[in-house]
């Protein structure tokens, strides 16, 4: 018998709980507990999927969620899910998985040919032979390259199988990452400190290496026994941690068990953004492989890999592996496999001699020391390995796989991210990052001490640190049972490749070769940035994680410099793929922007509002579900000709009081203040510091030191920032008390010439008369019964109040102007009619006030202080800002009146000439002239009065002759306004 | 903190009840704040250091700006009107009515501070945020300001978004356990009577 299967009771398995699955439409049988890629493995199955490129066959290398190789696609509930590592993929009843980037199947991949091609496919092929005809790159190459390349696809279906996710806020005083040896210590020891730890661990169960060693099973129990008893800890298993962000932010990503699954409506993933006082990092030394002709074909696998998959789930890789390594480590696959029963076929060492060796032959095993493994026996999967002997003799090895050790590179990606260097420290073979102290500490093997005792003793040291500089030092002795003793072992021997005849991989996930490699070298990409970007090693979901080193060795024998002068490509986040649903987090859906509702949104709503989201806020658009402009204009034609009411709540409102108040006024706005009369309100501009229109709007004096300030519903957040920043940094010797008053009132506009009547049946005896309530007037007063307050203001050009009432009282208010209004015909109106109103009036509002318009280019000028401080004064002065020719607010018409306007349309002098000399801003068909009326921003416009241009809509294809008039086409005198 | 979220068994649950209240915001002229809290003294009221929230009747202070102070009293108590305060503090400060402006709710239950989690950045932790803390922070991307007061958790958002900070707190309170109580009053987050 050979291949891999089943031995033995692994740690995590239980074999009473036989689970069902599916690979590939066959139903294969599991065990709770493992992975896919173990039940697999236990199945007798090593082919999962094909390589990137080349299209290969691959299996599996690795035991955690860095596996370069063995990606599946799983179907499930949520659609299909593509390059999920079968390594991290938890086996449950029914799982369905596929292998991927195969045609038509796994076993017979058509598109492998790209292997026997490979020599006309080198890193950046596709840069230099689809150069010609240019077209052809994005109709031909481009869709056939994407076609045969790639891993998973994505399903078709979008939208609608977007899973439930969500984002956590956690807090701690220090972060572990990793929970290891080292990582359990230093939590232990934090936390009988008193300081708040959490303990984030990638793996599903805490224990780090000290899973594979039986002599940690008791110390490792009671660790986890103490820290569940600190209620000051706080595991989180099945995290891993993303990246580093800076002032102690770190982000990581959850996957959650069954159980969180079913009561979490479905999440699978959970993103967590931690925040630390300081980190430790305990993150282990991920294992690296060698590259050498065949170190990808299916049964190659990392020597850790092999142990893992026999302690964890009880399965040996194969009946006869062979191990090729450079390091004690490695070793230790070997032994526990011969202990299960699993005679290894030889142990290939690098060194010439090793502590390890010595024990293995005691274990009845051949080790051949001074040796490599030059290639690879078998193209479906190993057949046996090709031994280079230190007399330079080959010799083959039958086997049915091959465990490779390369050493271990402390994980230094954190630690870079938080500004640490990368020190090259050749006892290790390995680069190391130390962490400034002021974001924390690394340990054990992050560091590069290896042995799980030596590591756990780094910690503890590390720990005592941070301890301490939290002012909380740790209690003196330990805190968990003495660490079981790491064996005497042999340093690493850096061996980066062992040349030979064929391909040797350091990037297994997107096919780089070391040749690969040279050839980035030899074509002028030596930094290693350059090489990675040139070849794409390191830039799959793995990140290089056991290839990236060995890249770079290549990299440094290419260009003849010392490995420590090449680096490794920066680390940079995320460390391993994350769902944008967990990115997005539960602001999805109706969650996804939080929407502003009206103090009567329930009131529009009974009354058939058709509603339009202006910023965050739901407004009225017109009372009616009827498309096209009738029931606008019936709306505004009630305005015009008897009554008409409109909800304008959503105004900026801000009560500004104080000994200061007008002082301040009169220093942000470009009009004065300070000459209100209690009692009356007044049209302000503001300007922005740098001499723009930055918004208008009313204010009223309700008080010598208390005025009522209105902004645009669009510049009502801006405006109260700008009035924060300048009354707090600009103005601060001035004593002024700010409040958004918003939401405290509804404010409702009453317009039309039958406005006074209604208003006056809702102010009891409030003398509603032009000379006692003249147009800009103000006052306190009870409005139907409701303290209030009634302003006599209009954006509508008609006679028109405005009724402000606190929006708990405001649906009866509302309600009751409706019933006063019954006898004159009054009408809700909406925003559409708003506008229709405004326009034809010539009052502007954000499509006007854009930020690129002045106070003259708005006919504004004259509104500004001749004397006197206010923002924005000096810069509105240049020169730029005062030319005559700029595009300043006029009125449009069409000259045949039956036309119609569009927004947009540029208006041009004649139809050839393709200039633009501005363009229409606003429009609308009109109820008080005849046909459409229209706002537009035109150079020079205010001297182009009287004149006609063409208006063209290259989007409609549509040109249209335009009269050019004053914007305010309507009660130019304002008459009605003061009727 | 000690266990993992699951550790909360669903059971356990989180309340949502709503509190009406009148709401003035008391904010002191410049260097006035001692004269305002006398007078917030001769009241009956301890205007609470900035960050905290007080209970006591006739209801709750609570402070997230400096020089600044939200009173919160029973909504048909008729005490605490922004009238009689601007009155009262006049020369010294300026009170303003936010009765209509600010929807205030309560949440009770060993599991809220887990589920504000969900969106709030603050550092909520019983250690961290004790009661009698208040702070101004965003969540669900609207401002809110959140206090710790008798074993519960006051939440006051502006009223026009509070239906979207109510639908959030719904949804995301339903895999802990929610249960919707009835309307609260400041006074039964003070004294004997916390929720």
């Amino acid at each position: 018998m050979s291949g891999p299967s089943r031995i033995a009771r692994g740690l995590l398995t239980d074999p009473a709980k036989a689970v069902s699955f599916r690979f590939d439409g066959r139903t294969l049988q599991g065990l709770a507990g493992d992975t896919l890629a173990s039940a697999l493995l236990a199945n007798g199955r090593r082919l999962l999927g094909r390589s990137f490129k080349y299209h290969r066959r691959r299996g599996i290398v690795t035991a955690d969620k860095g596996e370069p190789c063995a990606l599946v696609d799983v179907i499930g509930e949520a659609g299909r899910e593509p390059n999920q590592p079968a390594t991290a993929v938890l086996l449950s009843e029914g799982l369905h998985a596929v292998s991927q980037n195969r045609w038509p199947t796994l076993a017979l991949d058509l598109l492998a040919v790209n292997d026997w091609l490979g020599r006309f496919l080198p890193a950046g092929f596709y840069y230099k032979t689809f150069m010609a005809p240019g077209w052809a790159w994005e109709r031909v190459y481009e869709p056939l390259i994407r076609r045969a390349a790639g891993l998973g696809r994505l399903e078709g279906r979008l939208g609608d199988h977007a899973a439930p996710a969500e984002i956590v806020h956690d807090h701690a005083d220090v972060l572990v990452v990793g929970a290891g040896s080292a990582g359990l210590t230093a939590a232990l020891l934090l936390g009988s400190a008193g300081l708040r730890v959490l303990l984030a661990e990638q793996d599903i169960v805490l224990g780090g290496g000290t899973l594979l060693d039986a002599r940690w099973t008791s110390w490792r129990a009671d660790a986890c026994a103490r820290l569940a008893s600190l209620p000051n800890v706080r595991c989180l298993p099945a995290t891993t941690v993303l990246g580093a962000y800076g002032h102690g932010t770190f982000g990581a990503l959850e996957t959650l068990t069954a159980q969180e699954r079913a009561r979490f409506r479905g999440l699978r993933e959970r993103l967590r953004v931690l925040r630390a006082r300081r980190v430790l990092l305990a993150c282990g030394a991920p294992e690296r492989l060698i590259a050498f002709p065949g170190n990808d074909v299916p049964g190659v696998m990392l020597a850790g890999a092999a142990h893992a998959y026999l302690r964890r789930y009880g399965v040996a890789v194969g009946r006869r592996p062979a191990f090729f390594v450079n390091n004690d480590e490695g070793y230790a696959g070997a032994l526990a496999l011969a202990a299960a029963g699993i005679r290894a076929a030889a142990i290939i060492d690098a060194r010439p001699d090793a502590c390890a060796a010595a024990r293995a032959r005691e274990a009845g095993l051949e080790v051949l020391c001074d040796a490599s493994v030059s290639g690879v026996l078998g193209r479906r999967s190993v057949r046996g390995v090709r031994v280079m002997l230190p007399d330079g003799v080959s010799r083959s090895i039958p086997a049915d796989c091959l465990a490779v050790s390369g050493g271990h590179s402390p994980a230094t990606a954190l630690a870079c991210q938080l500004g640490a260097p990368l020190r090259w420290q050749e006892a290790i073979a390995a680069f190391t990052a130390d962490l400034p102290a002021a974001a924390g500490r690394s340990a054990g093997a992050a560091r590069g001490i290896f042995g799980a005792a030596a590591a756990a003793r780094d910690a503890e040291h590390a720990a005592r640190a941070l301890a301490a500089e939290l002012a909380r030092p740790a209690p003196e002795g330990a805190a968990w049972l003495p660490w079981p003793a790491d064996p005497a072992a042999t340093p690493v021997r850096a061996l980066w490749e062992v040349p030979g005849r064929g391909k040797a991989f350091v990037d297994l996930q997107n096919d780089v070769t070391t040749e690969d490699v040279r050839l980035a070298c030899r074509e002028g990409y030596e930094h290693v940035e350059h090489m990675k970007r040139f070849t794409t090693c390191g830039m799959a979901t793995d990140q290089g994680r056991s290839g990236g080193l060995v890249a770079s060795a290549v990299l440094a024998a290419a260009r003849g410099v010392p490995l420590s002068q090449v680096g490794q490509s920066r680390p940079r986040p995320f460390a391993e793929p994350v769902p944008f649903a967990a990115l997005a987090g539960g602001e999805v859906g109706s969650h996804y922007k939080p929407r502003r509702r009206l103090p009567i949104n329930d009131w529009h709503e009974r009354a058939g509002a058709t509603f339009v989201s202006t910023g965050l806020w739901l407004r009225p658009l017109v009372y009616s579900a009827e498309s096209g402009w009738e029931p606008v204009l019936a709306e505004a034609r009630a305005v015009r000709r008897a009554v008409g009411v409109t909800d304008v709540s959503t105004l900026g409102k801000i009560d500004v009081q104080g000994p200061d108040a007008a002082r301040f006024l009169d220093f942000v706005y470009a009009n004065s203040f300070s000459t209100l009369a209690v009692g009356r309100a007044r049209y302000g501009i503001m300007l922005r510091e740098d001499g723009m229109l930055f918004d208008d709007g009313t204010t009223a004096r309700l008080g010598p030191e208390h005025f009522l300030l209105t902004t645009t519903t669009a510049n009502s957040a801006a405006v109260l920032e700008h009035l924060e920043f300048h009354l707090q940094a600009v103005r601060p010797q001035l004593d002024v008390v700010l409040t958004d008053v918003c939401d405290q009132w509804a404010q409702f506009a009453v317009a039309g010439p039958r406005a006074r009547e209604v208003v006056a049946c809702l102010a009891g005896d409030l003398d509603l008369s032009n000379h006692a309530f003249p147009f800009m007037a103000a006052a306190e007063a009870s409005l139907a019964g409701i303290p209030g307050r009634l302003f006599r203001i209009s954006f509508s050009g008609e006679l028109a109040y405005e009724l402000a009432v606190p929006a708990r009282g405001a649906t009866a208010v509302w309600e009751a102007i409706l019933a006063a209004g019954g006898p004159h015909g009054i009408r809700p109106y909406g925003l559409d009619a708003l506008n229709t109103l405004r326009i034809e009036k010539g009052h502007v509002t954000t499509a006007e006030l854009n930020g690129n318009t002045t106070a003259a280019d708005l006919g504004c000028a004259h509104l500004l202080k001749k004397s006197g401080d206010f923002i924005g004064r000096t810069l509105a002065a240049r020169p730029g800002l005062l030319g005559t020719d700029r595009l300043q607010l006029v009125g449009v018409r069409p000259a045949d009146r039956s036309r119609r306007l569009r927004n947009g349309t540029q208006l041009v002098t004649s139809a050839a000439r393709s200039a633009s000399l501005g363009y229409v801003t606003s429009c609308t068909p009109s109820v008080e002239l005849e046909g459409w009326v229209g706002l537009a921003l035109l150079a020079g416009g205010r001297q182009r009065i009287g004149s006609r241009l063409l208006g063209v809509s290259p989007v409609h294809g549509e040109t249209t002759e335009l009269e050019i008039v004053s914007p305010h086409m309507l009660d130019p005198e304002n008459a009605r306004v003061r009727a | 903190m000690s266990a993992p979220d699951s550790a909360h068994a669903a059971a356990a649950g989180i309340r949502l009840a709503s509190l009406p209240a009148n709401i003035v915001e008391l904010a002191a002229l410049r260097s006035r704040s001692v004269d305002l809290g006398r007078l917030a003294a001769a009241r009956g009221l301890a205007l609470a250091d900035f960050g905290h929230i007080t209970a006591q009747s006739p209801g709750l202070t609570l402070s997230v700006r400096p020089r600044r102070w939200l009173l919160l009293t029973a909504a048909a108590s008729g005490q605490g009107g922004a009238t009689a305060w601007q009155e009262a503090a006049a020369g010294c400060g300026v009170a303003v009515d936010l009765s209509s402006a600010l929807a205030a709710l309560v949440l009770s239950g060993p599991a809220v501070r887990d589920m504000l989690a969900r969106s709030c950045r603050l550092d909520l932790a019983a250690e961290a945020f004790p009661d009698g803390r208040a702070a101004a922070t965003i969540m669900v991307q609207v401002s809110v300001i959140l206090a710790a007061l008798g074993g519960a958790m006051l939440l006051l958002t502006p009223a026009t978004t509070a239906r979207h900070v109510h639908e959030w707190l719904v949804t995301t309170s339903q895999p802990f356990g929610l249960a919707l109580a009835p309307q609260l009053s400041p006074a039964d987050l003070s004294g004997d009577n916390r929720v």
